[in-house]
């Protein structure tokens, strides 16, 4: 549920959202009150995750007719004869890995019930660990780096950081027994991040006013403000001396 | 003297909404705001220009979601209720803006006047059918038409399976074809999310150039030579062409775009949640829900709740010198762009067609100002479509890659693949695996069976929609979101537990087939990796 451009509300208006949102004392709150009261519950929803992207200011709510999501429940559309609730994981062992940026990836995984049993044991007498293996191949060298993040046994997701650019990066769920043995149980899919051009050649486009205007002034707002991108603007700030 | 040439694409994407079990539902009526605030009135402009012989190019990519819905007959008819009840609306509302604000009249008749026009127009004019407008207009040479993903799905997040990308353009394209008669040469990327290898998708399927996010250029491994300002081909030869993000950015921008100024419609203003519950009542949503109803009166005026009444005549002063403002920027900028780089650019901009006329009000005004100003022969700014351009330039357009890369927050895929929604992908992706081992253990099935697997192919796409985790993100509609994706996943599992057990379920098969009836034509066998 969110709030738009909530300055632009009237009072009436907020007296509305806020008695759909159960504050309380929304007939005696002043217009103030009401949208600090409104954006602490608002901010209350945001996770953890979420709240480390960046969130573009800019960004226009598609597909909003209504200023609150009116419904209580989930059942005002009805399912179909027949269907189950999603599992909250899959019974097998497998894990995944989602680009979604140059420097964070998304892994997710399961475990077998079988798989559980074989490296655990029936009671989880049998101990041991697991981790996320995550290993790079850099496209230049073709060198190869591995290192591993200690996961729990109940955890199903991960976000992965990837050290640098122009590698390929894989990552295996992996086991350790109490004396230290390993085990590969699930390998994903290669995801790849490639370096621009000009991370490695600030010098030409520093040396050449035309080629940093036909670059950059597609991207930067008339008030000055960059696309937003972290490695677009790092090149600007190294390149304009901060400026940008 | 210098030409400079703007590209613009307008995207009509909605997700597919359809729910014919209730007398009415709040989200269906994204399709219909959008079709009466921006689709008809922009079609109106067009034809307009068309009769007085201004020239003009635009690119318009119509998904294949909403040329579903817009030549579904049920929602078509739904859509006349939706305009009759707003017509019956706009009657009371002269009669009270009369009597008690008639500060307000000259806007409330000037809403009145468009809905009876809308009237006219989608049942006379198109049949109930507003894509044979497009089609027109495509025909005579104004308007190159293209579609976008089956679903508008997220490509990036899907480069896993293959199978699954293909279907999304395949399908997408034989929709097109079946709409339009012909296979569109041009392919709007969904959230302009674009991964290293998808051109050879887009290219086995005749596309021959697709547009990217601005960033991609700067971000390649190639030094790119142009930045924005050249389309490039991708080593396989489709064409990609970079969106000009500080051109976009003088209209799309909701902090500084020209929809901001004070004088322009205030878009979150709205008489369903000013006016009184016995007035209003009937014209909102059930249960005593309050939305938009398309009657808005004051004027963006400020940051402020102390907002102006809308003046229609400042406002249309203020579109035409934004127009002006908004071609003398690109013409200021290409002079120096032109002697920097020996050649005269090109931008590229991409905007949701809904900004125009749903968001910014003014917005279809403003297009066709700055449609007739281009049209001038002394206009030093000349509108092309990409296939225009590629025919006349394309041999000169650098090799080169574009970068991974989006038009959302962050530039890569954060927006669709976050603490909200990271989630569904979990669900999403073991479903597409299943229907590629459906696909392959029950190749080329007929009858029931047939249907049963051609209907879980629908629910995969469907889930693989863009918009529910976009809409997870931004937290607009999320509870309709989340209950969307998880239905049609679970949707999909009946059919996977019941063939894998040989058994057809007909009673959810005959309901689902009546509610999510998008892609008539689909062969599951799409999904089949050995196909």
């Amino acid at each position: 549920m969110i709030l738009i451009n909530i300055d632009s509300l009237s009072t009436t208006e907020l007296q509305y959202i806020a008695q759909q949102e159960g504050l309380e004392n929304w007939q005696t709150l002043d217009r103030e009150k009401l949208i600090d009261e409104l954006e602490e519950a608002y901010g209350e929803q945001d996770d953890d995750i979420s709240s480390s992207a960046t969130k573009n200011k800019a960004n226009r709510k598609r597909f909003c007719n209504a200023l609150t999501d009116f419904r209580g429940n989930m059942q005002n559309v009805q399912g179909l004869p027949g269907v189950e609730d999603l599992p909250d994981v899959y019974a097998e062992t497998a894990i995944h890995l989602l680009l979604r940026d140059p420097v964070w990836a998304y892994a997710y995984w399961s475990l077998s019930p079988g798989t559980k049993i074989q490296v655990f044991g029936e009671d989880g007498q049998l101990g041991g660990s697991l981790f996320l293996r995550v290993s790079s191949t850099s496209f230049l060298t073709n060198e190869e780096k591995t290192f591993d993040i200690a996961v729990g046994v109940d955890d199903t997701q991960w976000n992965v950081n990837l050290p640098e650019m122009g590698h390929s990066y894989r990552v295996a769920l992996c086991y350790k027994n109490k004396k230290g043995l390993e085990m590969s149980l699930a390998e994903s899919t290669e995801v790849s991040t490639y370096p621009s051009y000009w991370t490695d050649h600030y010098n030409e486009m520093a040396m050449d006013p035309n080629l940093f205007n036909i670059h950059f002034s597609s991207l930067v707002t008339k008030e000055g403000e960059i696309v937003d991108n972290a490695v677009l603007q790092e090149i600007a700030q190294t390149l304009s001396g901060g400026v940008l | 003297m210098s030409k400079k040439s703007v590209a613009f694409i307008l995207n009509l994407h909605l997700p597919y909404v359809r729910h014919l079990e209730y007398p009415r539902f709040l989200e269906e009526d994204w399709l219909y705001e959008s079709i009466s605030e921006s689709y008809l009135p922009m079609l109106r402009m067009l034809y307009k220009l068309r009769e007085e012989k201004v020239p003009y190019s635009l690119t318009i990519s119509i998904s294949p979601t909403i040329m579903c819905m817009l030549t579904d007959e049920a929602l078509q008819n739904r859509f006349n209720s939706y305009l009759e009840l707003n017509r019956e609306l706009g009657e009371k509302e002269i009669v009270r803006c009369a009597a008690e604000q008639p500060e307000f009249l000259e806007m409330a008749q000037f809403y009145l006047d468009q809905l009876k026009q809308n009237l006219t127009d989608f049942n006379d004019l198109y049949r109930g059918n507003i894509l044979e407008g497009f089609k027109s207009l495509e025909a005579s040479g104004h308007l190159e038409l293209i579609t976008t993903a089956a679903t508008h799905a997220f490509l990036p997040l899907y480069q896993e399976y293959p199978t699954a990308i293909n279907a999304q353009v395949e399908l997408a394209i034989q929709a097109f074809l079946t709409t339009f008669g012909h296979v569109p040469k041009g392919f709007w990327l969904p959230e302009c999310g674009y991964y290293p290898g998808l051109e050879e998708t887009l290219k086995s399927h005749g596309i021959t150039w697709f547009q990217v996010a601005s960033q991609s250029m700067l971000l390649s491994p190639d030094k790119v030579r142009y930045g924005d300002y050249r389309p490039i081909r991708c080593p396989n030869g489709v064409a990609a062409f970079p969106r000009d993000y500080q051109a976009t950015s003088l209209v799309w921008s909701n902090t500084s775009g020209y929809p901001c100024d004070r004088n322009y419609r205030e878009f979150y203003r709205d008489i369903g949640y000013d006016l009184p519950m016995e007035y209003i009542g009937e014209y909102i949503h059930e249960p005593e829900v309050r939305v938009f109803t398309g009657f808005k009166y004051w004027a963006i005026t400020g940051n402020t709740d102390q907002k102006h009444p809308y003046d229609r005549s400042a406002a249309q002063k203020k579109i035409v010198e934004h127009a002006h403002n908004f071609l003398f920027n690109l013409k200021r900028k290409g002079d120096v762009l032109s002697a920097s780089m020996g050649k005269d650019p090109l931008y590229t901009l991409g905007f949701d067609a809904e900004l125009f006329g749903h968001w910014w009000f003014e917005g279809v005004d403003w297009l066709e100002q700055v449609l007739v100003l281009s049209g001038r022969e002394e206009e030093e700014v000349t509108l092309v479509t990409p296939s225009s351009f590629m025919a006349k330039e394309g041999e000169t357009f650098q090799v080169a890659r574009p970068a991974f890369s989006s038009w959302g927050a962050g530039g890569y895929s954060s927006v669709w693949l976050d603490g909200s929604n990271a989630w569904t992908y979990r669900h999403i992706h073991k479903a597409i695996e299943r229907m590629e081992e459906l696909a392959v253990r029950f190749s080329d099935q007929i009858s029931l069976k047939q249907r049963f697997l051609n209907q879980a192919a629908r629910e995969v796409l469907l889930a693989m929609a863009s918009d529910w985790p976009f809409i997870l993100y931004n937290k607009t509609s999320s509870e309709y979101a989340q209950k969307r994706l998880t239905d049609h996943l679970r949707n999909f599992n009946v059919v996977y537990g019941n063939m894998c057990k040989n058994a057809v379920n007909t009673e959810w098969l005959v309901k689902a087939e009546k509610r999510d009836i998008l892609f008539p034509d689909i062969d599951y066998n799409i999904f089949n990796p050995e196909r």
